[in-house]
């Protein structure tokens, strides 16, 4: 990796090399100090922001990510490079990639990040992260919290108006909260289960009391497209169009109101005139179009039917063919998720009862040198390379290069998981199978659409370790239930949609993390393998070290933590960590979309103008 | 056609009529369209057979550049993942008329056994049997083998069991009514006067007499099968082992085809020869048998 | 009329062995959909929505609560998004795949009787060979594969119609057939091929009549014999199998509205099989199987009323 930097940077001419050595020093410079106790972060908001994610990027690059997506040398262009004097008015007609309706826009019930893009922009939160994951108010203006980090106050935007008239007050966030910490009315209920009460102060004061402080309050709770437990919706409205059509076209306080929506056609959104900021929307009007397959949606873009892309991501195969066309804009980022592959614990021969000892003392053990061995043995450079047609980043924790600021870059070369096919040989020689002889044909769960990518695994470990994997592809509902159960060898799972370090490590690293095979003691299990204390992995001072930094307020030292329990869960093999998928935005050239608008995973039309 | 109606032999062939059938293979072989349809079966069920000697490379190793187009060392090209698509293909067509003659016996088996029961023994046997058969009457094959899909789960075993299931009823029906105008012949009544047991009277007696019309449809049922089998892994309802099957090549491939035609079109005329030959078999054996739609 | 009567009883019998069928049946199936719904969220709300949704209670108390609701015309809802009602999904995809039926049901009748008669009229020529080769070829090829033919030849290569998607006939009616036009192909030519075969089959049997010999003996001049006389004859089967023939083109819309990316019944089933969105699933075969009960039954009825040969008993 860094010798393929390195020749990029070779390949630079002397100004190039400056400007790039320059941004990269600044980079660390603009990494804000306070990325979620900012408190009020309008002061990072400046006029620099539109190249912050540029250069946050730059910064992440450092160890792992390919710095080539960001040079021209590669042909990408940035989105810089597109701007223009914004035009006001115009009709943005997108094309969602990857489904055939957007079944709902109900944050409430929401759970695919394709719905929440489009609410993202008709429905707004307390806060809203912007394009280095930072909170900024949105309906909040300011907010202060206690000395001991359990009681918060917000003080609300005065004059904001919802779609339908109604003026918006403190009142809604309460209704929102009582709303959303009822599991019978919000599948995200558990998001609140630290928050024991709102109240409202006044009409635009509301104060927040917490059962433990939280560094990630206010990008994880209180974010109004990725939280979605605390996206502000409207009593009124749900009360008199019920849930159904709610669902369909909320009510809210966004920069654009939903006019239509048919299930299976599209969703029409028309600027709202009365949104907070007078300067946004710049659009008149945004039409999104699902569109399930892929190459009618390349062939959407290419003639001019669509200007933009949302939804799923779209397919690595078609990137190459975008990026040699001159009339669209290909945009690459740090995605925000982790990638990678299950080993069961308590099947042989990865069997591992007890991660407590050290590395060390682990690696005398043979379930633990196999797992070792499939980890170091996973080639992803190759990986990336066919499966995804090089849009991916090496992975090797949980914890995202989106993070910027919390992402170990040198994780590459410090991991015990990093790629080395010669000491994963010795390891599992060392384990009684040399050459991969007697080793038995392990079974790789996966989902359909992770068939493809999982059959390039197993053809990397058949070369590499000499060792057959069956594939075993389920529907998601029921490999989800697998992994719950713990019963599976090897399985394929990874996260999506993760912009804080909680989402990552207190979701999937603790034992008692929801996925970590939370239905393992189920009775018939029990009966056959008797109690099990954990699921996929647990490691006593991992718990302690996440549990700190989800309560540390002060980031270099929440950093600190979070490196380290990153670090360990990588070294003691949790899971096999593949890869950090990249995040494309592609829009025709005529689309302006500027870079404070570009946060990972959204797609925010509130300044993006055509013309 | 699925519905054109209840196949039946004309005319009733009785057991001493035995010589008939050397007679049969000779119209066989005067017949083109049955010449062509062996020959070019027999030269698929050949090469796949021997693909490891017609090919030299693995179907999944993925050791290529990824969409090469078509050339003397990969004739059809490779793949997406760096596979041969030629040796593909060629591993395909074993799964892909396993499948087809897999699901057409079990259904055969069971649809013959449970026409003969219903038509032979009549009553609330054949009641309960029809009323199932009605039921399934009422939908086209493939709703029912999605439906059957939908809930067994995807996978081989579950496909061959959907498809299976989903072209019993043909079986049921046409047995049914040959054993139903069969039952009251001479020669059955004979055997039954000498005091020969049921299982006896159908199994030599009435079955190799109504055997003409169900040769035929398990001919044509081949085809159907290999088609619905493609359908549903094309629909993400299919056999999903790394083993690929013509239908899942085809469904796998969808996002490259403009890029890389072949990867589309050769899987999919792979199908239609396969197809085509079963069809021109089936045809040939209807006419040689003199076997007709009423 | 007793008779009739019977039939609509047997009729919505197996309407009710169906959905009773399927019902118990999705309920052994593996895989839990609400786990899935809130994998990526919270596992253990999942005992709140299965019990807002009634999943809690014993399967013979949800079998009654779904007989009930479903003879009050409520499918229930769908398990995702915003629990839009089975019902309206439902109807909002009808007129997709009556459309694509109908589109479909044009284009196989006109290509597959023009073919036939041509066939028989010049039968051992040529041209029958080279019709009789096609129509073979029309039933050997999978469906959808034709769809993705026609996709890359006329959408992404020559740009004639759109790839994929559904206009409604309210957005004008050269809009409806532009989007149908290359999903009805798809769906129709095997079907074509199909009548092709059974028209000459037909025609041939015909023109080798007495009355049609005498017909010509008598010094009428061909096309006359051959419209007036053969055609009307021949079409007794071919029109008998237009009833049935909707059964078939929905089986093949099943696959291609999927091809298309047209939400109409097939798609609708397909999504929610694999979504395991139970209701939809329950709620769409159901409703295919009344179509399909019913079509059936209105053909067979139609057919007594027309051929007084029939009896009936």
């Amino acid at each position: 990796m860094n010798r393929h930097l390195r020749r990029i940077i070779a390949s630079l001419s002397p100004q190039q090399k400056a400007q790039i050595e320059e941004e990269r020093r600044r980079a660390y410079d603009f990494d804000p100090r306070d990325p979620l106790f900012g408190l009020s972060t309008d002061e990072l908001s400046g006029p620099q922001l539109s190249r912050r994610s540029f250069l946050r990027l730059v910064a992440a690059s450092g160890g792992t990510l390919s710095m080539s997506h960001l040079l021209g040398a590669a042909g990408i262009v940035l989105p810089q490079a597109a701007r223009a004097a914004a035009q006001s008015g115009g009709h943005l007609i997108c094309g969602w990639a990857g489904t055939a309706e957007i079944t709902t826009l109900d944050p409430a019930v929401i759970n695919a990040v394709l719905q929440f893009q489009v609410a993202s922009n008709v429905l707004s939160g307390l806060t809203h992260i912007n394009a280095d994951l930072v909170a900024e108010g949105d309906l909040a203006t300011d907010w202060s919290v206690s000395e001991d980090g359990l009681v918060w106050t917000f003080n609300l935007r005065q004059g904001v108006t919802w779609h339908n008239g109604d003026a918006f007050s403190a009142a809604d966030v309460v209704y929102t909260y009582n709303r959303s910490k009822n599991p019978e009315n919000s599948i995200h209920y558990g998001n609140l289960i630290n928050v024991l009460d709102v109240v409202a102060l006044d009409d635009l004061t509301v104060q927040l009391t917490l059962a433990r402080p939280q560094a990630s309050l206010l990008v994880k709770t209180l974010e109004r497209s990725s939280g979605r437990a605390m996206t502000i919706v409207n009593g009124n409205a749900i009360e008199s169009l019920g849930l159904q059509e709610y669902g369909l076209k909320p009510i809210g306080t966004g920069p654009f109101r939903v006019t239509e929506h048919q299930l299976g056609q599209g969703v029409v959104l028309e600027r709202f005139d009365d949104y907070y900021d007078p300067a946004r929307p710049v659009l008149d009007k945004v039409t999104i179009i699902p569109i399930p397959e892929i190459e009618p949606l390349a062939a959407a873009i290419e003639t001019g039917d669509i200007h933009l892309i949302g939804g799923n991501a779209v397919a690595a195969e078609l990137i190459d063919r975008f990026l040699g066309n001159p009339d669209l804009v290909v945009d690459e980022i740090a995605g925000n998720g982790f990638q990678s592959v299950f080993v069961n614990p308590w099947r042989e021969p990865m069997q591992v009862d007890d991660f407590n000892p050290s590395v060390d003392e682990l690696k005398q053990q043979n379930g633990f040198k196999v797992r070792l061995a499939l980890a170091k043995a996973f080639d992803r450079e190759r990986f990336i390379q066919r499966a995804l047609f090089g849009r991916g980043v090496p992975g090797f924790g949980t914890i995202n290069p989106a993070m910027g600021f919390y992402f170990d870059t040198a994780i590459n070369e410090t991991s015990e998981q990093r790629f080395d096919v010669e000491a994963a040989q010795a390891l599992l020689a060392d384990a009684g199978f040399p050459n991969g002889e007697g080793f038995p044909t392990l079974k790789l769960l996966t989902t359909p659409a992770g068939r493809r990518a999982a059959e390039v695994m197993v053809d990397i470990y058949r070369n590499n370790l000499n060792i057959n994997l069956e594939l075993d592809v389920k529907d998601f509902t029921v490999l989800i239930e697998d992994a719950f159960r713990m019963e599976y060898d090897l399985m394929a799972l990874g996260s999506g949609g993760d912009f804080d370090p909680d989402d990552g490590l207190v979701d999937w690293m603790q034992t008692s993390s929801r996925f970590n095979g939370p239905n393992r003691n189920d009775d018939d299990l029990v009966e056959k393998f008797g109690e099990r204390p954990f699921g996929s992995f647990s490691d006593a001072y991992v718990d302690e070290l996440i549990d700190q930094q989800a309560v540390t307020a002060d980031p270099e030292a929440r950093k600190v933590l979070v490196q380290e329990a990153n670090q360990i869960t990588s070294d003691k093999v949790a899971s096999i960590f593949t890869h950090h998928l990249t995040e494309i935005l592609v829009h025709r050239a005529e689309v302006t979309y500027p870079a404070e608008s570009r946060i990972v995973g959204l797609r925010d039309l509130d300044r993006a103008s055509i013309g | 056609m699925r519905r054109g109606g209840a196949v039946s032999a004309l005319p009733a062939a009785s057991a001493e009529d035995m010589p008939e059938r050397p007679t049969a293979y000779q119209f066989l072989l005067r017949d083109k369209r049955a010449i062509v349809g062996m020959a070019v079966l027999g030269l698929i069920v050949i090469s796949t057979v021997c693909a490891s000697f017609i090919s030299p490379y693995d179907p999944l190793s993925q050791e290529f550049d990824i969409l090469q187009p078509p050339s003397p060392v990969h004739p059809l090209g490779t793949d997406d993942l760096g596979r041969d698509l030629f040796t593909r293909i060629l591993y395909g067509a074993r799964v892909s008329l396993f499948v087809g003659v897999v699901t057409v016996t079990i259904s055969m088996m069971l649809g013959v056994a449970m026409g003969i029961l219903a038509g032979y023994y009549g009553g609330w046997i054949d009641i309960f049997f029809m009323r199932y058969i009605d039921l399934q009457w009422a939908f086209p094959n493939f709703i029912i083998a999605v439906y059957l899909v939908a809930v067994f789960g995807t996978g081989l075993a579950n496909v061959i069991v959907a498809i299976s299931l989903a072209f019993l009823d043909d079986f049921a029906r046409i047995t049914r009514g040959m054993v139903l105008s069969i039952r009251e012949e001479e020669y059955v009544l004979a055997a039954r006067s000498i005091g020969a047991s049921g299982p006896v009277i159908m199994l030599r007696h009435i079955l190799p007499n109504a055997i003409a019309p169900i040769i035929v449809q398990a001919t044509l049922s081949v085809s159907f099968a290999i088609l619905a089998e493609a359908g549903l892994s094309f629909l993400g309802l299919g056999v999903k082992a790394s083993t690929p099957t013509w239908g899942l090549i085809i469904s796998d491939a969808r996002s490259f085809f403009t890029r890389a035609w072949w990867l589309g079109i050769y899987p999919g005329l792979a199908i239609m020869i396969t197809v085509l030959s079963i069809n021109f078999l089936g045809d040939a054996l209807r006419d040689v048998l003199d076997v007709r739609n009423d | 009329m007793r008779y009739f009567v019977a039939r609509v009883i047997q009729a919505l019998i197996v309407v009710w062995a169906v959905g009773t069928l399927v019902f118990f049946m999705l309920r052994a199936v593996p895989g839990d959909p609400i786990q899935a719904l809130l994998a990526d969220v919270d596992p253990s709300a999942a005992d709140a929505i299965r019990a807002k949704l009634g999943l809690d209670q014993p399967v013979f108390v949800q079998y009654l609560f779904w007989m009930r609701n479903t003879l009050a015309g409520d499918l229930g809802q769908s398990l995702y998004g915003s629990h839009q009602a089975v019902s309206q999904q439902i109807a909002e995809a009808i007129p997709r795949t009556v459309s694509l039926a109908l589109v479909a049901f044009l284009f196989s009748f006109t290509l597959g009787l023009t073919a036939g008669i041509v066939s028989a009229v010049k039968r051992d020529s040529i041209l029958d060979y080279g019709l009789n080769l096609a129509a073979f070829l029309g039933i050997s090829m999978p469906s959808f594969w034709i769809g993705i033919v026609l996709i890359i030849v006329f959408a992404v290569n020559l740009r004639m119609f759109p790839a994929i998607g559904y206009k409604p006939i309210s957005a004008g009616l050269d809009q409806w057939l532009r989007y149908l036009i290359l999903p009805g192909l798809a769906v129709g030519l095997p079907f074509s091929a199909s009548i092709a075969r059974l028209t000459r089959s037909a025609m041939l049997e015909v023109l080798g009549q007495d009355y049609i010999t005498l017909a010509r003996s008598k010094g009428l001049n061909e096309r006359r014999v051959i419209f007036r006389h053969a055609l009307r004859n021949a079409l007794i089967p071919v029109v008998t199998v237009m009833g049935i023939s909707l059964a078939l083109l929905f089986s093949g819309s099943v696959v291609v509205e999927n091809v298309f990316a047209i939400k109409g019944l097939g798609r609708v089933l397909i999504q929610s099989i694999l979504n395991r969105d139970y209701p939809v699933v329950q709620g769409s075969i159901l409703l295919v199987a009344v179509l399909l009960v019913f079509m059936n039954l209105a053909v067979d009825m139609l057919y007594r009323l027309i051929d007084p040969r029939i009896s009936y008993d």
